[in-house]
Parts: C-alpha cells; structure tokens; sequence
C-alpha cells in the first residue's frame, strides 16, 4: 500500500532528508519547504520504504503537490 | 478538584534517535553559544581584585558570601551582564538574583567589594530598581549584603541625582517596608554617605563587627578646603587629619549597636552574619509550598537535555512548542485551554513544583487550512491573528481571576497586518491584551526562545508590562527588535531607491546603507546586546530553564497578596468544558 506525501503549503523544496529505498518512521522528516521565511519540515504519515521522490532541491511546489510515496 | 490536577494529559512524546541525530548540529551551536555566554558572565564575576586579595584583608568576597547565604542549588542569577550606563572597567557593580535562604525564596543583592570596595557607578541603580521591582512584584523579601563605599567620585554626575538616581533606591527600600515587604541587610566594611544609607535603609541590619555606617567618612570629614583651592600646605593638613581619621571611621558599631542600636545584631565572623540572615528568613511571612500546591511535584517526563535538539538556532527553522513545554513542566503534564481556537497560540494550565500556573506560548510552522478565518491567505506560526489574540486575552483574564502566575513563551515575528487585518480589530485586540494584563495583577515571567518583535513583544507579557512582568528571560537563540533588519531596511530606504533611480543615480550607495541597517540591527538584537541593555533581565542556558521556572512559581506563591481557593478555580472547569 502506497502513501503519498503532500505539500502542505505553496515553496520551494529547501532539503532532502530521506533518499529512495530509506526506511522510514511516522513522522520522521521526509523533507524541508521554505516558504514565507521558514523552513518547514514536511514529515512521513506512515511507516514505511520510500519508494519515491518526486522533487528535488530547489523546486517551487504547490500546496497539495505530491513530494514523496511511501510503500 | 484533585482529578483535574493529578495525572493531567500527557505534554510532547520521546525524541527518537534519528531526530538527534539529524539535530546533532544543532546541540553544538547551542552549547558553543551558550559558553560564549557563561565565559562572558565569569569574566563579570572575576572582574576587580583577586579574591586572594580580598581574603587577606580578613574579608570575604560578594560571591563567597551569597554561598553562605543561599540555599544550595537555588541561586538563579539576574542581570550579569546587565551595563545600562556602559561602563568599560565593569557593569554595575551589583549582584543579584532569586535564591532560596533557609527554604524560603528572595531577592538577594550585594555589591561586589572586589571593585572599589562596592562604590555606586553609573548604571547601578537601574539594576537596583529591577531588584526591587522583583521584590514588589513577587510580594518576597529583599535581601542585601551592603558593603558600599559610596559614589565614585569622579563620574558622580552620571547617577548622584535625578528622579533615578543612586540615592532613590533608599525610596525603593521605604516602598517594600511600606507593603509590608521587609528588607534585610548584611553590612560589612566601610559604608560612608551613600554607602551608609545603603547600610541604615533597610528593615533588619544585620552586622560585621568591623563595618561601619554614617552620614559622612573620614573622607569627607576631613576634606573640607576653607581656602576654595588646595596647594602643598593645605595638602599636608588633609595628609594629617586623614591619618587621624583613619583610625577611627565614624559610626561604627560602638556609635550604632553600643548607642544608636540601629545594628539589631552584631557578629564576630562574617560568616556568622550570614547565618544570622538565614534563620532569620524563618521569622518572614511565607506559606508552607503546600497550602497552594495541587499535584506531588515532579520532574518533566522528558530530559530538559532534549531542549538543545529541539529549540533551532537556525530562526527560520519551525519546531513543535508543546515538545518544548514538555520538558520544562512537572511530569509533562498540561490541561490545554481552548485547543480548538486560535491555533497559532498555546494557552494552559501545567505544574511547576505542584504549583499551578498559566503558560501561554506561540507555536510555530504553517497554521491549519482555513486560518486565519478572515483572510484568504495562509496562517504562519509566530505571528498573531484574530482569533489567537482573543484566546490570550480570555486566558489571562481567567488566570487573574483565579490568581493564576503566568508563563509567558515568545518567539513571536508580531500581529498580522494589512486593511483586512486591520478590519479584523488586531489592533484593537493588541491593546486589550494589554488591557487584560493590566487587570489581572498577577505576577508573569518571559521567556523570549528565539525572536521578540513588534508589539506582539509588547502584548505577551514582555517587559514593557512593568508592573507585571517579574523578568524576562532570553536563550542564545534570543533577538528582540521592532522588526527584521531586512524588513527595516525596505522600510527606510524603498522610497530613495526610487529616487535615485528616478535621477539617474547608481543605486550602490543605498543599497550599502540598506545592509548597514541590515547589520546593525542583527548586531543590536543579540542574546548579549539584549542583556547588557536590560531588554532581558538574563541570558539563561536551556538546561537551567526549568529551574528558573520554579524559582518564578515558588516566589509568587510564597506570600501572594490574594488567593483564590483551589475548590473554586474556573479556569480547569472552563478547560475541561
């Protein structure tokens, strides 16, 4: 079963915390958005491997964009 | 109302591993910076001469003293790098801090006879009132080991009058007594003219046998020039009569314990002084801690240690508030006020040595979906809005109604602006805040985690509430200005950018001034800047938060001037709904 990780807000990809095939925890960070003079961790709903990183450093995303999927 | 107080709901959760390790850099910076800060306080407290020194005259230093004096453990130092008037040689040759004498918190201060034997200096009786204001808010006792030698005299212009004058603090002591608040002091050494009324104005004088207090010294007493000059001859009368004096300094404890009595005691030893003061705390209004405490008191679930990974020095860096409460309060535990509304503040009841109290706090990162409610862009933590300003406003009032201290948490970038802010009453809102506080007459304290600016600074209980505020504390992670320098710089210099343009000019020279700003307000925000100009009353290491914390909370249920009976508190009632 598949998660995905979304934006929670409109930025820029800031950092990558986590690569392809890591396995991760709820809540632990997957990434960090700047936006608006922050930085803003965006954290893993579920356990899980990541199975996916759709951005990369530097990256404008949309609120609501798909960052990461977890399996 | 015991179920409302024992085993209240859980505060934060367990830090995990790769969290530390991810923050790991985070804790260096943090302890490297906060022994930049310690180096900076020991360098104060070594200034003047060597205590060898001091001891082979027979005396004890200023910190020697407050280690007989004080509870072990309990000293929680105040303004140690505190230098309003900017003195070069030192700060304000006082020493002061809440400690706990003989199981019973206090305002102590002393001065540093290492430095011209404890003489007043420019800048000394700003620090003064803070103590003495401390005193009066926390409703405890102010106590003094004097060993002044009066004005130093040749920069007595500086402090000598004026409405806050060195010599307005004897009013200060006359204010506490006139509450019914007693001033003890310890006198040692000589203490002429201001030095004396430092000695005679308190409550209780506790005294040397070598000390002395009086109107004038032999100094004075033999420094009349009827010629209106001086020349050699007069110069070896002054030399003849000082000699005389000398020996004999007026008042000394044959003038006012043998005559006078103004010394209610009297000891041999110095340390016996102390001692005398100890016990005597005894004798001093104070409830027994557990007619107010509600709970056992306990340590936070969760390592203080955890605050060096969690607070980010980094100001851009978001982090979760409640994981920070969570480390400072009795057992982890909290009963949150109103957690449905205004998420951008934290507002509820936790613990602090059983003791129940207020805490108010701005969270941090991006709001929920939909907040602010009356705009149609996106809420960010820090920042003050509608329905926040109502949630404080709404807590402090209940927290003065049920004589609740309150704990104040900011690391705020100020209220919401803009016409449909303005359409949303913030303004207004800010100034009931202030309003709200002004009512309640509770004691507050602050803790400024990382940024206080604009007027939310103001409206969260910071210092500018005077008579509320007991102190402020800063982190190194602290800056305190009206705005970002960046901020400040657009500001000031957008529209001659346009100027300039307009007239053909380069735009370079503006745009240095611009990071000129940019740098004198990063420079003049800083933990030490703040600290040295009082915008902070001290720079504490995060490990020593809590006990700061339940130095407040013991202090202001020491003696509170009005109580309000555990069995009819609304606040946990109103909470629990």
């Amino acid at each position: 079963m598949s998660e995905e990780i979304r934006s929670p807000l409109a930025g820029k990809v800031w950092t990558i915390t986590v690569k392809q095939g890591d396995t991760v925890e709820e809540d632990d960070e997957i990434m960090v958005l700047e936006a608006m003079k922050m930085e803003t961790p965006v954290y893993s709903s579920a356990d899980g491997t990541v199975k996916e990183i759709k951005v990369k450093p530097g990256d404008t995303v949309e609120e609501d964009d798909v960052l990461a999927v977890i399996e | 109302m015991h179920k409302y107080f024992k085993n209240m709901d859980l505060l934060g959760k367990p830090l995990k591993d790769k969290v530390k390790q991810r923050t790991e850099e985070n804790v260096q910076e943090v302890e490297k910076a906060e022994q930049e800060v310690q180096e900076a306080k020991e360098k104060i407290k070594e200034f003047g001469l060597p205590a060898e020194k001091i001891n082979s005259r027979g005396q004890l230093t200023i910190w020697q003293r407050l280690d007989i004096l004080v509870d072990e453990g309990t000293w929680r130092p105040l303004h140690m790098l505190y230098n309003p008037a900017e003195n070069e040689d030192c700060t304000t040759n006082v020493v002061d801090g809440l400690a706990k004498i003989n199981g019973r918190w206090a305002v102590v201060v002393g001065f540093d006879n290492k430095y011209m034997a404890g003489a007043w200096i420019p800048g000394q009786s700003e620090n003064i009132f803070r103590v003495t204001d401390l005193a009066k808010r926390l409703n405890i006792p102010l106590v003094w080991v004097v060993n002044c030698s009066g004005v130093k005299l040749p920069e007595q212009e500086k402090f000598y009058g004026g409405r806050r004058g060195s010599g307005t603090t004897f009013f200060r002591h006359a204010e506490l007594e006139q509450m019914g608040l007693p001033v003890l002091a310890g006198i040692y050494g000589t203490n002429p003219a201001g030095g004396g009324y430092q000695g005679v104005s308190p409550t209780i004088l506790f005294a040397h046998k070598d000390c002395n207090i009086a109107v004038g010294g032999a100094g004075i007493v033999s420094g009349m020039s009827p010629k209106g000059y001086f020349d050699v001859e007069s110069a070896q009368e002054l030399i003849d009569v000082a000699k005389q004096h000398r020996e004999t300094p007026p008042g000394g404890v044959d003038v006012h314990y043998d005559e006078t009595g103004f010394f209610r005691f009297v000891f041999e030893k110095e340390e016996d002084v102390l001692k005398a003061m100890r016990d005597y705390m005894t004798k001093l209004p104070a409830y027994d801690p557990e007619f107010f405490q509600v709970d056992e008191p306990k340590e936070p679930k969760f390592p203080t240690e955890d605050l060096y990974y969690l607070l980010p020095v980094n100001p851009k860096r978001t982090y979760d508030f409640e994981q920070i409460l969570a480390r400072l309060v009795d057992g982890s535990e909290h009963q949150e006020f109103r957690p449905d509304y205004g998420p951008e503040v934290y507002t509820g009841l936790v613990k602090l040595d059983g003791m129940l109290c207020g805490c108010i706090g701005n969270r941090q990162g991006i709001m929920p979906k939909g907040y602010p409610e009356y705009a149609d862009y996106p809420g960010i933590g820090g920042k003050l809005y509608r329905q926040g300003l109502i949630k404080m406003n709404e807590f402090v009032t209940l927290c003065g109604r049920d004589r609740l201290p309150v704990i104040w948490f900011q690391d705020t970038s100020g209220i919401d602006v803009g016409n449909i802010a303005e359409k949303a009453e913030l303004l207004g809102l800010g100034q009931s805040l202030i309003y709200s506080i002004q009512q309640t007459d509770v004691p507050m304290m602050l803790v400024t985690l990382r940024k206080g600016s604009a007027a939310a600074h103001y409206i969260m209980g910071g210092p500018t509430a005077n008579r509320h505020n007991a102190f402020t504390l800063g982190t190194v992670a602290t800056e305190i200005y009206v705005m970002h320098g960046e901020t400040a710089a657009v500001a000031t210099y957008t529209r001659r950018l346009i100027k300039d343009q307009q007239a053909g000019k380069s735009l370079e020279p503006t745009v240095e001034k611009m990071n000129e700003l940019v740098k004198k307000y990063y420079d003049t925000s800083r933990p030490i800047f703040c600290a040295k100009t009082g915008l902070i009353d001290e720079i504490a290491a995060l490990r020593d938060l809590r006990g700061y914390l339940q130095a407040f909370a013991g202090a202001a249920y020491q003696n509170p001037k009005s109580l309000c009976p555990q069995h009819h508190l609304m606040l946990p009632r109103i909470a629990k709904g």
